[in-house]
């Protein structure tokens, strides 16, 4: 359909800088995956969804879960409103959403960046650690997070657990 | 442009690596942002890649002019029910520019939970990836492709929309209408204004399939003041009986556009597939034209090479007034040549996620242009160009990062 041929190479200058530019970005992203992969490791966990023990939100379906995680829904079916909670990058974030919406870690970023940077979806709110993810979920009444089913919590209640 | 990517780069790498500190409580203010740096080179030194009427034509070869951009935004909740979203962007504007400006600018309120209602500023959504055309992490191109999405260089509107969301047997449904105002500079001088744009999208969307609808129509303002068309005007006036029909074809304020769209993707995790067809037409000041794109990739782990076919055809000219001197007649077609945007194009690239959030991308493109138009390109010397039929390649490469 197209005629003509490869063109031929671009002028040196472009050329020097195309290497500079490609040479110093191949060098960071090798750093990048040396340092995630020295960081993850599997382990079999399990997870289950969490909301504050008096809060407004006592039931979830997979399915609730599913749409609220993919940002298709902010609210549950009797119209209270949703404040996500997510994990910071790791096993049990790649976990969950892996179990509800089948994307990996990074579909599931493409996915979100599309919506956040659309307006239309609040991004969920990361915290920095479980630690802090348990505290924000018992002031929030309208919130709902994820925590490994092997940690429980007096204030928190368990609305879900993922097989 | 050239000390861009040095200061840029580090700056890019830190925020990758950035933790934010612990809070006691759930923050009501997000923020995020985004960045490209990206680079494009054409393979023939008289000519430069542009993204019509969206950058500014650089000398620079490669250019980092096109591709490069750096956002952030900010969320503010107010109360459970309304948020508000301000996106700022800085990136290379048709004047050669990088002054940031507000894409985003609204506040939302959800009366029910299926219906949100949005007042201030918002993306102008006449394409099937409208929402994401500056936030290049989100979609597998370094850039989508411009025989499409170049059918509309306007960025935002003012004014209102409704997004009512609906389930029917599985499939979510998104119902779109909105209303605004816009105005563009335009390169070597003057701008261009859409008033009262009103249009209506339907997105239909399963576990891997979005299927896409919009139409669109608006009165439309194009007034060119630049030397070239200045220079064009005295010229037609001088020589030319039927001077003031031909201007008033190529500049004005009492134009009317309709735009079009149809799209498709399909993304199960091991393929992408990705098809777009847009339709512009327009009683004064610019060209009607359709275009369509189609983009067939495969995911391995982190790897996701694709190929795209893409092409952009004019339906019928801006003017069909002649001039019957020469000189002038030559004068006025290469005016009309150059915002003709008629060319096809193969591209072949791969994207590359090597870290959580950041996507390296690289592309080749070949693309010829058609008949009397000046495609995705600018002469360096417009004066005496020969962008007819010819065809020309281009690299590119880039960085994507969200934050």
């Amino acid at each position: 359909m197209l005629r003509s041929k490869l063109a031929p190479a671009t002028p040196r200058p472009a050329r020097r800088a195309a290497t500079r530019f490609f040479g110093t970005v191949l060098f960071a992203a090798a750093f990048l995956c040396s340092h995630q992969a020295a960081s993850a490791e599997e382990t079999a966990i399990h997870i289950h969804l969490v909301a504050a023990a008096d809060g407004a939100i006592s039931a979830l379906t997979q399915e609730e879960a599913t749409q609220i995680f993919l940002g298709r829904r902010t609210s549950l079916g009797n119209g209270t409103p949703v404040t996500l909670i997510d994990l910071p990058p790791g096993e049990e974030r790649n976990l969950l959403y892996l179990t509800l919406t089948g994307k990996n870690p990074v579909q599931v970023k493409a996915y979100w960046s599309r919506l956040v940077f659309s307006g239309r979806v609040r991004p969920p709110l990361e915290a920095a650690n479980q630690t802090e993810a348990r505290e924000w979920l018992a002031k929030n009444p309208n919130a709902i997070g994820y925590l490994p089913a092997s940690v429980t919590d007096p204030k928190l209640k368990t609305l879900l657990t993922l097989p | 442009m050239n000390h861009l990517p040095r200061a840029a780069l580090p700056l890019l790498l830190a925020l990758l690596v950035a933790s934010p500190p612990l809070r006691a409580e759930a923050p009501p203010f997000q923020f995020s942002g985004f960045a490209t740096l990206g680079m494009v080179a054409t393979g023939q030194s008289d000519v430069r890649f542009i993204r019509p009427s969206i950058n500014h034509p650089g000398a620079e070869n490669p250019d980092f002019g096109p591709d490069t951009v750096i956002g952030v935004q900010g969320n503010i909740a107010i109360g459970p029910n309304a948020n508000a979203v301000v996106q700022f962007t800085s990136r290379e504007n048709a004047l050669g520019s990088h002054e940031p400006s507000a894409n985003l600018a609204f506040i939302a309120y959800r009366p029910t939970p299926n219906l949100t209602v949005r007042a201030g500023r918002y993306r102008v959504p006449f394409f099937m990836l409208s929402d994401t055309i500056d936030i290049n992490y989100a979609n597998p191109w370094i850039r989508p492709p411009t025989e499409v999405y170049s059918l509309n260089p306007f960025t935002y509107l003012d004014g209102v929309d409704l997004l009512y969301h609906t389930s029917i047997g599985g499939v979510n449904i998104e119902i779109h209408p909105y209303f605004g105002n816009t105005i563009l500079s335009i390169y070597q001088g003057g701008n261009s204004h859409l008033d009262s744009a009103r249009g209506l999208n339907i997105t239909a969307t399963t576990e891997h399939l979005t299927l896409f609808a919009g139409h669109a129509e608006t009165n439309f303002a194009l007034k060119w003041s630049g030397d070239d068309f200045l220079m064009l005007s005295s010229l037609l006036h001088a020589t030319t009986p039927n001077a003031n029909a031909i201007l008033n074809d190529l500049s004005g304020n009492k134009g009317f556009s309709t735009f079009s769209a149809l799209g498709a993707q399909w993304d199960d995790g091991k393929w992408l597939l990705i098809g777009e067809y847009s339709r512009l037409t327009s009683r004064r000041y610019t060209h009607d034209a359709h275009a369509w794109e189609v983009t067939a990739g495969r995911h391995f782990g982190n790897w996701l090479p694709y190929i795209t076919l893409a092409r952009h055809t004019e339906d019928s000219p801006v003017t069909s007034g002649r001039s019957p001197v020469p000189q002038v007649d030559g004068f006025l077609r290469a005016f009309t040549a150059a915002r003709n945007l008629s060319q096809r194009s193969v591209t072949l690239g791969t994207r590359w996620d090597f870290y959580r959030n950041a996507a390296l991308k690289l592309e080749f493109n070949h693309a010829r242009i058609s008949g009397d138009s000046w495609g995705s390109f600018f002469a360096r010397d417009p004066m005496n160009a020969r962008m007819q039929d010819r065809s020309i390649n281009t690299i590119g490469a880039s960085v994507d990062v969200t934050f």
